[in-house]
């Protein structure tokens, strides 16, 4: 019998102080009620006129007390479910989880077949969904990509449609605007059997960006309005970039994009109480020799991993980002970039990490990039899930009977532990010389490669309902008729 | 070349915006005219940056503030210039496409080209194609630049193209186009006369369309 024992059975990672992050805190309640932002939608400048927000023309400041009551609203822990079911496949946000999967929106891909960089097209797709719904360390699912091969208006909805029925991992779903979001909630609403089931357990999460610095945009709110009346779990994502659209330093972005991220907040709590927000987004620097907005600097981690730290100081989930780099093609930097983001990403616990498989500063979509950091996730998880100390890990009387000059490869406890003690991976080449030469030599990228088309070729994603089917088609088909003069 | 235009040089590349103006006065109380400073002394200066700028060996914000001490000497020797008749590098027209608030890669380019000697006119963000034709009639660019953010609102920029057909203003500036996910084969597709990738690149192309 012992009392009091303290116990980490983690790695995690802690870098400011509480005293620090009161003071990013406070930081972000000053710029919202001294500075305001600028919001460019009626609807919500009336929601929150009446929430008690002071409203001059289109700029809002925001009283501290009205923010503090809106994060007191939003809930810490929540799940969004698998559209069928599949416990394995929920997502439980809560302190010390961290979840991982790709972005959305890059205008290029690299092609499963060829390697080579072109537009990003709509049977991209299914194809992203299937190698998502696959891989063991990826959690949920985004496109990759802008469809490039449809109506211009109608990239988002094409690219729910082919997502759903091919992974039954929740989707993180971007949008441009309330027409796509209304289609969108059509089909997994369809799915999860009418609205009142999907508020039960919501079967994805619905995304939203206002402009840096200090914007919120019409088309944003139209979707975070869309939202928060049809509960549906909302990620509010701020893009801005130190030294460009946000100071340059860390501390000050951090408290800008925190500040932009907690108006949607003001707005949808307001609105629904109690929605699930997880606050965003993408943090980095502007390279000034480049101009690029960097997806593998070092800052980009380090800016994510103090905003996952105010976030959770606020006691809200973060969108995390990771697994991204600046390289054109699947290279050492590309692996470098992502695995170190990735890694960094796992020990903070950030809630749900995306951007995972993005290239070439988010130009480029890969599910290259995405299974090669399947891996470094693997890898990531088994550290940050730490050293269990008990009687027996501590396995002192396996020793005793081991004792000297024994070996330990027949012992019940080697047996019992060895799976779920150690780690095995999927990619990474562990056998000796001569194996490895008889196999052809091949590379990591080989490999990759290779698991991505043995992936395609045979994972079968459980299938959605006939009658979503169905919802999915009249979805489309009203789209291209909405839009077909424009 | 005398010391007086190698000292403006230095202080455009440094970015000296302390001493640009009073170096600027001095050049001109030694008698030089405002065409050979500017060509002599800016011009070489900033022509210096860009190359240490392709090189990696200068940055984004020295960039800047090189362009800005070219200007605060522009602003002095501007009017002499235009009374004596001397043509400028050019002027260039600069709006984010309606529908689009995405402006911080407008506004590099903006601040690239006034680098680069351009007269500069930003007409801002979420921009109609007919405010676009409205100020190519005020301004009188040699080069319209336009960018946008996103897949949805870059057919603006064919919107804004046709508006300055049937303006008959089309003939008279070249476009350029960016952001990103403009491509080389858009600007075909729709008429442009050229894209850039980024700022650098996109003052180039404005320099190559008026030479």
């Amino acid at each position: 019998m012992r009392g009091n024992y303290t116990v980490n059975s983690g790695v995690r990672f802690r870098m400011l102080t509480d005293d620090q992050l009161q003071e990013l805190y406070d930081g972000v309640l000053h710029v919202l009620e001294y500075t305001g932002l600028e919001v460019h939608h009626e609807e919500s400048l009336e929601i929150l006129k009446k929430a008690g927000a002071w409203v001059d023309g289109n700029r809002v400041r925001i009283p501290s007390y009205l923010v503090r009551k809106s994060l007191e609203l939003a809930p810490r822990s929540f799940t969004v479910f698998s559209r069928d079911g599949n416990p394995e496949n929920n997502i439980h946000i809560g302190p010390g989880r961290a979840h991982f999967g790709p972005g959305p929106t890059c205008p290029n891909f690299i092609d499963v077949e060829t390697m080579d960089r072109r537009p990003y097209i709509k049977s991209d797709v299914p194809n992203v969904a299937k190698v998502v719904d696959a891989l063991p360390n990826v959690d949920f699912c985004e496109s990759l990509g802008t469809v490039n091969d449809v109506h211009h208006d109608l990239g988002a909805l094409y690219e729910f449609a082919g997502m759903f029925p091919n992974t039954s991992k929740p989707i993180v779903a971007w949008s441009y605007d309330k027409y796509d979001s209304a289609g969108i909630h059509e089909i997994a609403v369809a799915e999860a059997g009418g609205q009142k089931a999907f508020e039960r357990r919501p079967n994805y999460i619905h995304y939203c960006e206002p402009l840096s610095p200090l914007v919120s945009t019409g088309e944003a709110l139209d979707k975070l309005i869309f939202a928060a009346k049809h509960r549906i779990p909302l990620i509010f994502t701020p893009c801005p970039i130190a030294g460009g659209t946000a100071p340059v330093t860390a501390a000050g972005i951090i408290i800008q994009g925190a500040a932009e991220s907690w108006m949607g907040l003001t707005i949808a709590q307001a609105l629904q109480p109690g929605l699930p927000f997880i606050m965003g987004g993408v943090f980095s620097v502007m390279d000034m020799s480049s101009m690029i907005l960097s997806y593998g600097a070092p800052e980009l981690s380090l800016m994510m991993a103090g905003l996952t730290e105010l976030a959770h100081f606020a006691g809200l989930p973060l969108w995390q980002t990771g697994g991204c780099t600046d390289s054109k093609t699947f290279d050492e930097q590309a692996i470098i970039e992502g695995s170190l983001s990735v890694y960094f990403s796992a020990l903070t616990g950030g809630d749900l990490t995306h951007d995972v498989g993005y290239t070439e500063s988010a130009m480029t979509g890969s599910v290259f990039q995405l299974t090669a950091m399947d891996e470094a996730i693997g890898y990531a998880r088994r550290i940050t899930r730490g050293i269990e100390v008990n009687e027996d890990t501590m396995a002192v009387d396996v020793i005793n009977n081991v004792g000297p000059n024994g070996h330990y490869l027949r012992e019940e406890h080697t047996r019992r532990h060895y799976k779920t003690e150690f780690w095995y991976p999927n990619i990474c080449d562990r056998r000796n010389y001569e194996e490895w030469e008889e196999e052809g030599k091949k590379t990591m990228k080989d490999r990759t490669y290779a698991r991505v088309q043995d992936i395609l070729a045979t994972h079968k994603p459980s299938p959605i309902k006939p009658e979503t089917e169905k919802v999915i088609d009249k979805v489309l088909s009203e789209a291209e008729e909405r839009v077909k003069n424009s | 070349m005398s010391e007086i235009l190698s000292e403006l040089s230095t202080a455009v590349i440094e970015g000296n915006l302390d001493d640009i103006v009073d170096l600027t006065e001095d050049a001109l109380d030694e008698d030089f005219s405002a065409q050979d400073i500017l060509d002599k002394g800016l011009m070489p200066g900033m022509d210096h940056v860009g190359v240490e700028f392709k090189a990696g060996n200068m940055f984004v914000p020295e960039v800047l503030r090189s362009a800005r001490a070219m200007q605060s000497s522009m602003e002095l020797i501007r009017p002499m210039l235009v009374a004596s008749g001397v043509k400028m590098v050019g002027k260039v027209l600069l709006g984010t496409v309606k529908g689009d608030l995405h402006d911080i890669g407008k506004n590099l380019v903006g601040m690239m080209c006034e680098g680069a000697g351009f007269d500069v006119h930003d007409i801002g963000k979420d921009i109609e194609p007919d405010a676009f034709v409205a100020a190519v009639k005020e301004f009188e660019p040699d080069v319209i630049g336009m960018s946008a953010l996103l897949t949805t609102t870059m057919r603006s920029m064919e919107h804004t193209i046709k508006a300055l057909e049937e303006a008959g203003l089309r003939d008279k500036v070249k476009i350029m186009i960016g952001g990103a996910p403009v491509t080389q084969a858009f600007s075909d597709q729709i008429g442009a006369d050229g894209y850039a990738s980024n700022a650098a690149s996109a003052a180039e192309l404005a320099k190559k369309f008026v030479a």
